[in-house]
This record gives structure tokens, C-alpha cells and sequence, in this order.
């Protein structure tokens, strides 16, 4: 009972906590918390059900077009939804066109793909019970993920110049980095990686277009739990949610555990308004 | 001439009363009987209205090309709500008093009906639908309203009964969507047991999206559950439940609401034997025997049926009530030989029964749940065929 309850919650918070990587990604070039996060992960699993099952075409070939896609429609969405509003951040008219472009993400594939939910393949057909794929492969991919993401911004030129935009973008652009380039950048790299969270959950979420409100909220609860920006905060945030989001719906079962997580998210932020592993921003006064 | 007023008023009372005592123009008696149809063709959970649908233009086919009824044409008015209640208040409206209609079919879901009775019962609109909350039907309150399908509880008691009498299951795990309707028929199923001598050792809402139902499943195992069932319209909640069983290897039988029993499930399933010992509610007159046979009435609509309508992706008992409903109001002109709401409302009125494809029907001035309680039954979930299914093991 306690290896399913933990398998299957460190499944869903590995999930979880890549789409929280995708909220941080777009965040860093950004400073716009962009709500398409959750949308690319439905997509992800809708895209590699649609290249995989339907069109019959092998995983390496459904994996790369999948991941290339969702990297179009975040670079869609920086132009889009992002860049009209960069020059007036304090109005927060990104939480609209970010919402607007998820809403029409949801729409077109609520339209074109089905309401109803349709299967995503096995990829690797073995294991069994909590040995399933559908359990390992979400945290195979969450640990690749970050490994990867960790790698590029400690060990290449291109992941300090991300860095440098994050840290400070006026000061990145009168050093002569491309900075708008380095967006749009970021922002296809962060649709990959909320497509990879899709298409390595596919067979615990299956390909439906409801799941994308689903990830949005509950992606952006290890970034809050986290700190923004912070990726391996992100990481230990999205395990806890599914754990604990797993034993609250063994001990309470159904609304009652989304309840449970709700209050222990609520509790965690008061006690800690930056998150359990972010700074606090100093305000000049 | 000199007309005074008193005279003016006087002739004019005189013709008006005259003119009331002319037959009525031949217009009247042979323009169209206008049905109007509310039902959701497109968008989410459209697969019932385009079943019904298919019934509805059978039937008015059929009719028409048979010369009509006493030689008027029947009319349907289609209007495609998209299972949106706002869509179909402005439908309801549109139909009454624009198209003028003499009756209407439809709406085909209870969010729905529950926006528009109020309204069809202002206009005395003659209104039949298969709409199963059971609010929905109060002859007080809407003196126009008839239903032609099961109400909610008719189904609850249906499961019940199989699982307490049949499975021999009285310890049961009660699992609802935390929509408005699976919270609903969660709880009156629990109470439903609970009155009945069994007990829901498990209750529980779940969220349709939820990824993973080990922990839901698991209670249920926990608490000694000898069956459990299922009150949701989401196919992927129930393949998750489904897989979850199988991967737990629980030879729990599942029993419930009729969506168990949707082609939609097969492609959702890790295994089509993880269909195995899933009863969904169906309907004797929609099931086929031991022996692979429909009862003879629903196997004439079938014969009638080939050819013209496509049966392979909908279900039997869909367009069975889809053609009644035509029938009901087409016969009831016929019967009463005019169009008046009074006339087609108390013609149901007295039905006793109305032998039709989906049901035998019976209303009464007090009672317009018209459809019999005993025409319920469970179905084993994985025998579709031509949109009919097998009676579930157990039924004589």
C-alpha cells in the first residue's frame, strides 16, 4: 500500500514539478508568469498521442516532433502574449494574455483533438504493478531534465547568458547579449520541457484537453512552494505536492485531499511568503 | 346614415360572435404539427443528442412519408443547445414564441432541463424528455412536463437491487464525479443502500482529472467493499478505475451509471479484459436474452432501422426514445385531432400504457414519470452490439 501510494506520488509530483521548471524557465528571461505552462504538458501528451497512436509513428520520431512543437507554441506565445506587455509588467496584463493564450490552446484542442479522453501509448512496454512505466518514467524524465538544465546553466557559455538575463536584463543587453533572442529562446526551450512532462505522463494523464488546468495549478504550487526561479526548489516542491497529494487521497479520498493540499500550500506560505528555498527580495524604502 | 355608438358596438359584438362560430380556417387544419427539438449535437457530450436525433428523423420521416397525420406533415424544429443551459433558454424562447411550436422534445440533459421547465410550464408547452433528476418531474409544478426515460432514483434502484440481490454485494464503495450530478447520485446512492439494509463503506467524489485512483481504490479494498459503484459520465475516470483494479489484482465487480458501458472505454483500457465484471445500467427493451435475442418489439425497430440508420457508434435505446418521442405527440394530434397544448397534454395524460420501441409508457394526471421501473436492468458493459448490450449474469 505505501510503495503504490509512494510510487504513484512521486510520479505525479515528478509532473508536477517539471511543469513547475517550465513556469521558472519562462520566468527567468521573462519575469512573466506565463499560464501556458500547463497547457503545454496537456499538449504534450495530446501531440504524442496524435503522432504515436493515431498516425502510428515510432516513439523517436513522436518524441522529437513533440517536443519541437510545444518549443513552437511557446515561442508563439513569447510573441504573442509576452512581448506586447514587457513594457508595463507592474500592470500584470500578462496574467490576461498568457490566460487568453491558454484558453485558446484549450479550445482549439478541445475542437480538433476530442473532449473525451483518448489513450497514450506505452513506450517501453515493462514492469509491472508499481514497476509500471507509467511510474518511473515521469521521474526518469524529471531527473534528466533537471541534470540537463543544471549542466547548460553551469557549464556553457549559452546557459550564463540565460543566467545574466535573469539576473539582470538591462545590464545583459548593454553587455551586448541578445537578450530578446535569448527569450524566445528560453521560452522554446521551457514549451519542451512542459511537453516532455505531457508525453512522460502520458499514460497517467492520458491525452485530454481538461488536464491542462489541472497542470497549470497544480504546476504552480511547487513554484510557490519552491521560490520562483528556483529550479530545484521546484523539483522538492513537485515530489512533496504528489506525495502528500497521493497520502491525502488515501486518508481522506476525493475533494476532501484537494482540501488537504490546499491548506498545507496556504500554511507553507504564510510561514514562508518566499517559498521553503527562495530569498526574499530586498525593497528599497 | 346616422350609426350611433351603442348600435356601432352592438353589430360589431354581433360579428365578432359570428365570426367565433365559423370552422376554423383550412389553414389551421393542415399546416405542419411543429415539434420543437432541444437537444446538444455538437460539443462536449453531444454523442446522446445525435443518437436521439437519429430517432426523431426516422420517426418524422416515416410519418411524413406514410402521409402524416390526418394528412398535416410533422415538422421537426431542430436547435442545437451545445449542452449549454444559456443556449437553451434562448432555444426554449425562440421555439414558443417565434416558430410556435405544439409541443417539444428535448432538452437531452438535466442541466438543461432544469433552466427550461420553468419556462415551458409558463408557456404550457407540452414538453417530454429523458432527463433522469428527478425535480424534474412534479405534475404540480409542470402539469406539461413528461419523462420517457428512467429517472435517477429508477436507475439507483436498479443497482442497487442487482448488487444486494443478484452480486450479493451489500458492503459497496460509492464513487461520484464532483460535478453537480456525481455528487448528487453519490449520496443518494449511499442513503439509497444504507435504507435498503446494505452500507457505502466508502463515499467519495473524485475529481474525473485525477491521474492516479490507487489511494481512492485502495480504501475501498480497506474498508471491505464488495462492490463498488460508479455514479460519472467521465470515461477516463473510469478506465483509471478499471486499470487501477487490474493492477491491484481485486476481483471487485463494478456496477452503475450506463457511461461504464461507453465504446469509449475500450481505447482507455490497459487491457480489455480489465472490462471483465462491469455492470452498467441499461434496459430490457434495449438488451439482448441468453439466447443473443432483442425482445420482438425492438427487433422490429432494428429491421426497420438497417440501412437508414447507423447503429455502430450510438445506442439502441438512444434512438428508440428519439422515435418515440415523435410518436407521442404525433400520435396525440391524431388522437385528439388538434394541435392545442390542452389537447396533447391531457391525451398523455391518460396513456396507459403507449406501447413504444424503448418502453411501454404510463402517465397519469398525478404520475408523468411515464417509464416502468422493472424495464431497468444492469448490462454486462463489454457485449455492445449494433448500440444493444447482454443482460448482466443473474436476470431470468
Amino acid at each position: 500500500m505505501l510503495a503504490s501510494i509512494v510510487a504513484s506520488g512521486l510520479a505525479m509530483g515528478a509532473v508536477y514539478a517539471l511543469i513547475g521548471i517550465t513556469y521558472n524557465t519562462m520566468f527567468a528571461t521573462s519575469r512573466v508568469m506565463s499560464f501556458t505552462a500547463g497547457m503545454l504538458g496537456m499538449l504534450g501528451g495530446v501531440l504524442g498521442s496524435l503522432f504515436m497512436l493515431r498516425w502510428g509513428w515510432p516513439v523517436l520520431v513522436g518524441l522529437p516532433l513533440t517536443l519541437s512543437a510545444c518549443a513552437l507554441v511557446g515561442v508563439a506565445t513569447e510573441f504573442v502574449a509576452v512581448r506586447p506587455v514587457l513594457k508595463s509588467l507592474d500592470q500584470h496584463l500578462y496574467v490576461l494574455s498568457t490566460l487568453a493564450v491558454a484558453l485558446m490552446i484549450q479550445q482549439v484542442t478541445a475542437i480538433e483533438w476530442s473532449t473525451e479522453p483518448r489513450p497514450f501509448p506505452s513506450l517501453l512496454p515493462m514492469g509491472a504493478g508499481m514497476w509500471d512505466e507509467k511510474y518511473w518514467l515521469p521521474v526518469i524524465a524529471c531527473a534528466l531534465t533537471v541534470a540537463g538544465l543544471e549542466w547548460l546553466y553551469g557549464r556553457t557559455l549559452l546557459g550564463r547568458a540565460f543566467l545574466a538575463v535573469a539576473e539582470d536584463n538591462f545590464a545583459a543587453r548593454a553587455l551586448g547579449l541578445p537578450e530578446r533572442n535569448l527569450r524566445v529562446a528560453s521560452y522554446a526551450m521551457a514549451g519542451a520541457i512542459g511537453a516532455l512532462a505531457g508525453f512522460s505522463g502520458g499514460q497517467l494523464l492520458l491525452a485530454f484537453f481538461a488536464n491542462g488546468p489541472l497542470l497549470n495549478f497544480y504546476g504552480f504550487i511547487p513554484v510557490a512552494l519552491g521560490g520562483l526561479g528556483n529550479n530545484r526548489g521546484a523539483v522538492i516542491g513537485g515530489l512533496a505536492l504528489g506525495l502528500f497529494q497521493q497520502a491525502a487521497n488515501f486518508t481522506f479520498g476525493g475533494i476532501f485531499a484537494s482540501v488537504a493540499v490546499f491548506v498545507l500550500f496556504i500554511a507553507v506560505l504564510l510561514a514562508a511568503p518566499q517559498g521553503l528555498f527562495g530569498t526574499a527580495t530586498a525593497r528599497r524604502v | 346614415m346616422n350609426v350611433s355608438r351603442r348600435e356601432l358596438l352592438a353589430g360589431s359584438a354581433a360579428a365578432a360572435a359570428s365570426a367565433a362560430g365559423l370552422p376554423r380556417p383550412a389553414l389551421a387544419a393542415n399546416e405542419p404539427i411543429r415539434i420543437g427539438w432541444l437537444t446538444t449535437l455538437t460539443g462536449p457530450g453531444s454523442a446522446p443528442g445525435i443518437g436521439f436525433n437519429r430517432g426523431v428523423e426516422f420517426a418524422a420521416n416515416a410519418i411524413n412519408a406514410a402521409g402524416g397525420v390526418k394528412g398535416r406533415t410533422v415538422e421537426v424544429v431542430t436547435r442545437d443547445t451545445q449542452g449549454d443551459p444559456t443556449k437553451c433558454v434562448n432555444a426554449t424562447q425562440e421555439l414558443i414564441s417565434q416558430q410556435k411550436v405544439h409541443a417539444i422534445w428535448g432538452p437531452t440533459n438535466s442541466g438543461e432541463s432544469l433552466a427550461v421547465t420553468a419556462i415551458m410550464a409558463r408557456a404550457k408547452m407540452p414538453n417530454i424528455h429523458p432527463c433522469v433528476v428527478d425535480t424534474l418531474i412534479d405534475p404540480v409544478k409542470y402539469p406539461n412536463a413528461f419523462r420517457i426515460a428512467p429517472s435517477n432514483g429508477q436507475w439507483d434502484e436498479a443497482v442497487r437491487k442487482y448488487c444486494m440481490s443478484i452480486l450479493g454485494a451489500k458492503r459497496v464503495a460509492v464513487f461520484g464525479d464532483t460535478t453537480g450530478y456525481g455528487v448528487t447520485a453519490a449520496k443518494a446512492c449511499a442513503d439509497g443502500f444504507k435504507q435498503a439494509g446494505g452500507e457505502a463503506v466508502t463515499l467519495a467524489n473524485i475529481d474525473a482529472t485525477q491521474p492516479d485512483m490507487t489511494p481512492d481504490m485502495l480504501r475501498a479494498r480497506n474498508a471491505g467493499a464488495e462492490a463498488v459503484v460508479i455514479w460519472t459520465v467521465s470515461t477516463g475516470m473510469i478506465a483509471r478505475l478499471l486499470n487501477t483494479r487490474a493492477a491491484m489484482g481485486w476481483d471487485v465487480p463494478f456496477a452503475g451509471h450506463p457511461a461504464l458501458a461507453s465504446g469509449d472505454l475500450a481505447g482507455l483500457l490497459a487491457k480489455p479484459g480489465n472490462w471483465e465484471k462491469v455492470y452498467a445500467v441499461g434496459y430490457r427493451s434495449c438488451s439482448f436474452d441468453a439466447a443473443g435475442a432483442l425482445p420482438p418489439r425492438s427487433q422490429e425497430l432494428v429491421d426497420k432501422l438497417a440501412g437508414k440508420v447507423n447503429l455502430s457508434d450510438s445506442l439502441l435505446w438512444w434512438v428508440a426514445c428519439g422515435v418515440d418521442a415523435v410518436n407521442l405527440v404525433a400520435r396525440a394530434v391524431e388522437a385528439t385531432g388538434e394541435t392545442a397544448s390542452a389537447g396533447i397534454i391531457g391525451h398523455w395524460n391518460a396513456l396507459n400504457p403507449y406501447p413504444g420501441y424503448f418502453g411501454d409508457y404510463r402517465f397519469t394526471k398525478e404520475q408523468h414519470n411515464g417509464y416502468p421501473a422493472d424495464a431497468v436492468v444492469m448490462s454486462a458493459a463489454n457485449t455492445a452490439k449494433s448500440g444493444a448490450f447482454a443482460l448482466a449474469p443473474g436476470y431470468g
